[in-house]
């Protein structure tokens, strides 16, 4: 038993000293009929060497992105990971404890948040933050509630192009208050502005993805502007990259930014850990979900950190909590915390610019390859749509074989969108993998064009 | 144990804003081989960002440093007892952070074709089968992020399913002595919680769930062992009741420590369940997360599981035999971005595979003996409301040390000082000045000996020098710190004076 320190001497001298014979006694307040008497059919037990084995070959039927040329994100970025990220959040201090209720024992955790929601206030400019949600679907879901509590209304507006996975959560989430949820249409890829207007009423709740999931910047002043004249709720779900270059929520009058954290130094890991962050203007922070640290002082005055507003949470207020969330992604926000850290104000922007001046290289070589054109004009940040002249389910299966994953079909959740490729460009891809990417493609629609 | 006798003044550290010189940092970039591009005209003048967000700037030395120092002012459970009760913190096998670490796991995009992805869907499809085989359930999804994710599906599965019936019903009854979570979750999920009143043993008082019990109940939440450590001996009669009315018996599997290889919720009525990856199955807690909260049902509820769905086609008509199945139209939706805590389920995974059947038996079994050790031994110092052996965690009351002055809290700091983790205090709520505790199978006699010297040296000094415990803890990196001023002068991000 690898895990279980009690030899049988000590479990003797144990039960012993609890007055009884066998640990059969502790249990015998279980009915005998609700006992279970076989033995579980799962696998095991194996060695640590036969685990490290079967393990690595399950490994070894993934092909990970090591092994291919991918431009695949659709909002999960293979961005680069400073060894530092990954040393820090493997120190047992910080992976190995718990929750930080015991505030004195746990001070690194939570002047780590406390960090972390500054970190994720400046960035978005909001005035406070959360210490964060799972992912930046459940994040966007939860805005959209919080939103619900603040207006009395249960009406929701949301444009197309948001993230699919984000209205399906969302969806899942409102499904039970009875709330409406209005489909915005689009126009050249982003928010029709005047149908969003048309759709919003006073304390409607209007969520926003700026970059949206084709990439593109969303005309946010005018929807800003929108928002102000129907006296409705701006939720602004943002790349946090992004804003490393572009305008924050803070400055366009959303109430509440959400977003995937994922890329800011946590791996693509098939989608999970993620980090769902959440920022707030300072006048809704006692409706937000979830944990937040505050700094405080001891009884010598010396500073530190606790969690605080705790009445909105669900282990004092229960059914009146303004979320159920315990468990956050509390390592997750960790790593982006160093990852921040390390690279700072300039280097965050330098990655920014390096990640968009790379993207758009790729729109530019792939617009280029013989009847590939971007699918829509306006201006994008590190990922676009291309229309192929062929399937992009075919696509992706030629090139597949080459070790090329060109980047996600659209297809799965627009039906009139067969042909297009969702692309993404990261830091990490030379101009040498774009041209081979670029070939690649034209190689398959050469061939098409042939047949 | 022994007092670390640390100085407080050299502990104090720096925010990593006030750490910050302009110029440095600790990061660099491959030279950009294609042409640059100007913001301005890229995004359009007004998209551009005006004021750059005020990051620090630091060198990897640094932030390292800085990091570490942080990391020197926690508790946790590599270096002792974490007996939080409710909480399962037990010690985390060191293989499991190498084998998350590996690329062919945390290098895979949730986009990647299902055919390059053929380990991850297996590990998630075996997982998935391993946990059923657990709990006696027949389906389990993996989606749900944490144990508040997966009892928020659980009431959303059980509101399809009433509905698909002609009435999603309104009510979800919860014992008193329940986790915060239940009624949040059930509230979420568009129920109204009915609230009973355990008997005077801490168990479900059947009279109680009788009359409060009817034709609008959808469901009762049930954590069993309940959370006074003790098995619900008349669970039997609970499930018939409920489902007597046509409700859902729902298990809040907070406390399966307990049961793995000796009970089978599934097989002794329950009809859905969560489960916590990161307590049970030791991934580890990671300080407040990641975790892992999947939900397991019965057959006639399988088809409202939250989707994609893992499923498995041995004959691979399709070419592959795990594949994700999002033709699902009874599900529930989606209730993560992805597939879940993909890295969490992989130590999970590792975990049941290291221990096998006998060995999930044996933790389980060693968790009860721990426990029942712990409350032999402690039981003349505190009082104890509930008589009897415990499951895997007991509740002991500082009712008898009150009387003195010294509360749960004081308690609570003092172990801090004696170089233990404190025990979860306050809760459940129907115990006063309640230490729920809760040692887990990973414990040592010794540790456990340790833990029992503190606890008896705590409860002497409250009654020779009450002043001494309720002026804990010393030797941690701050003292006791005023919660209502962080509540009051709220700061919550940091701003330059």
């Amino acid at each position: 038993m690898p895990y279980v320190p009690n030899s049988d001497r000590d479990r003797d001298a144990m039960l012993r000293a609890v007055g009884v014979s066998s640990v059969e006694d502790l249990l015998a307040e279980i009915p005998e009929d609700l006992r279970f008497r076989g033995d579980l059919d799962v696998p095991g037990p194996l060695s640590e060497l036969e685990l490290e084995r079967h393990m690595a070959r399950l490994a070894a039927l993934n092909r990970s992105l090591d092994d291919v040329l991918s431009f695949d994100g659709a909002g999960i970025y293979d961005q680069a990971i400073p060894a530092a990220v990954r040393h820090v959040c493997g120190m047992p201090q910080f992976s190995t404890a718990y929750t930080p209720y015991q505030a004195e024992a746990s001070q690194g955790t939570l002047q780590a948040i406390y960090e972390y929601q500054t970190l994720i206030a400046r960035l978005t400019g909001m005035d406070v933050a959360n210490a964060s949600m799972y992912d930046g679907a459940t994040a966007a879901a939860e805005a959209v509630l919080m939103g619900f509590g603040v207006t009395r209304k249960r009406r929701v507006a949301v444009p197309r192009s948001v993230h699919p996975a984000v209205r399906e959560v969302l969806a899942t989430f409102v499904a039970a208050s009875g709330a409406e949820v209005v489909d915005v249409p689009l126009a050249g890829g982003v928010t029709d502005v005047g149908a969003l207007e048309d759709a919003l009423e006073e304390g409607t709740v209007a969520l926003v993805g700026h970059p949206n999931f084709f990439g593109l910047l969303e005309p946010v002043t005018g929807i800003s502007q929108a928002v102000e004249r129907k006296k409705a709720w701006l939720v602004a779900s943002v790349d946090p990259l992004s804003l490393a270059l572009l305008e924050p929520p803070g400055s366009y009058g959303a109430e509440v930014a959400v977003g995937e954290g994922q890329c800011l130094g946590s791996p693509a890991a098939y989608g999970g850990p993620l980090l769902g962050f959440m920022a707030a203007r300072r006048r809704h922070i006692r409706r937000m979900p979830g944990r937040i640290i505050g700094a405080t002082a001891d009884t010598e005055g010396r500073r530190g950190y606790v969690m605080t507003l705790q009445t909105r949470e669900q282990h004092i207020r229960r059914e009146k909590a303004t979320s159920n969330i315990c468990t956050n992604q509390g390592l997750v926000a960790l790593a982006t915390t160093v990852y921040l850290s390390l690279l700072g104000k300039d280097g965050l922007r330098e990655l920014a610019s390096h990640v968009a001046a790379r993207s758009h290289y790729a729109a530019d070589a792939l617009s280029r390859v013989d009847g590939v054109r971007l699918r829509f004009d306006g201006p994008f940040f590190r990922e676009f749509v291309v229309e192929l002249p062929v399937d992009a389910a075919r696509v992706q299966s030629e090139l597949r074989t080459a070790g090329i994953w060109p980047g996600v079909s659209l297809s799965r959740w627009f039906d009139d969108m067969p042909n297009s490729l969702l692309v993404a460009v990261s830091e990490r891809h030379s101009r040498e993998e774009i041209d081979t990417l670029a070939s690649a493609i034209g190689a398959v629609t050469e061939r098409r064009g042939a047949e | 144990m022994s007092e670390s006798g640390r100085d407080r003044e050299t502990v104090v550290e720096p925010t990593i804003f006030e750490l910050s010189s302009p110029g440095r940092r600790g990061f660099d970039l491959p030279p950009l081989d294609v042409p640059e591009i100007d913001p301005a005209e890229a995004f359009g003048r007004e998209n551009v960002r005006s004021a750059a967000a005020e990051l620090p700037e630091l060198s990897e030395p640094d932030v390292v440093r800085h990091f570490t120092r942080l990391a020197e002012m926690n508790y946790h459970i590599d270096r002792g007892i974490y007996p939080l009760g409710s909480c399962t913190m037990k010690y985390n096998p060191k293989i499991h952070e190498e084998l998350a670490g590996r690329s062919g796991f945390a290098r895979l995009h949730p986009e990647a074709p299902v055919e390059s992805v053929q380990g991850a869907l297996a590990l998630m499809y075996h997982l998935a089968r391993a946990l059923a085989e657990i709990s006696g359930m027949d389906e389990v999804s993996l989606q749900p992020a944490a144990g508040a994710a997966g009892e928020l599906a659980g009431m959303l599965i059980t509101r399809a399913y009433h509905t698909d019936r002609g009435n999603p019903r309104s009510k979800v009854i919860v014992p008193d002595s329940a986790h915060g979570t239940n009624p949040a979750s059930l509230t979420l999920a568009g129920y109204e919680p009915v609230q009973i009143v355990s008997g005077p043993d801490g168990r479900i008082d059947l009279e109680a769930l009788r009359a409060a019990v009817d034709d609008e109940t959808a469901a009762v939440m049930v954590t069993n062992p309940n959370t006074l450590g003790v098995f619900e001996t008349q669970i039997a009669d609970v499930i018939e009741i409920v489902h007597a009315a046509g409700g859902l018996v729902y298990l809040d599997g907070a406390n399966l420590n307990a049961q793995m290889g000796l009970v089978r919720p599934g097989e002794i009525g329950f009809d859905l369940m969560h489960f916590n990856l990161h307590k049970t199955f030791s991934t580890p807690h990671g300080g407040g997360g990641p975790g892992s909260g999947p939900v397991g049902v019965k057959a006639f509820l399988a088809d409202y599981l939250p989707k994609p769905v893992v499923v498995r086609d041995e004959a691979r008509s399709t070419g592959v035999e795990y594949l994700l199945d999002h033709d699902r139209p009874r599900s529930i939706g989606r209730i993560h971005a992805a597939y879940g805590n993909f890295l969490v389920m992989v130590k999970a995974y590792a975990y049941i595979l290291r221990l096998g059947p006998s060995g999930l038996r044996k933790v389980s079994e060693n968790a009860v003996l721990n426990a029942n050790y712990l409350q032999a031994l402690l039981a003349p110092h505190y009082e104890l409301p509930h008589k009897g052996y415990c499951q895997h965690e007991f509740v002991l009351s500082a009712d008898r040390q009150k009387r003195q002055g010294v509360r749960a809290l004081d308690v609570a700091k003092m172990l801090l000082d004696l170089g233990a983790h404190a025990p979860t205090v306050y809760f459940p709520l129907i115990v006063s000045e309640a230490l729920m505790i809760e040692p887990t199978e990973t414990e040592s006699r010794e540790s456990l000996d340790a833990f029992v010297a503190a606890m008896a040296a705590i409860a002497e000094a409250s009654d020779s020098d009450p002043e001494s415990v309720r002026a804990a803890p010393r030797t941690t990196p701050v003292g006791r710190l005023d919660e209502a001023r962080a509540a009051r002068e709220l700061d919550v991000v940091w701003e330059k004076m």
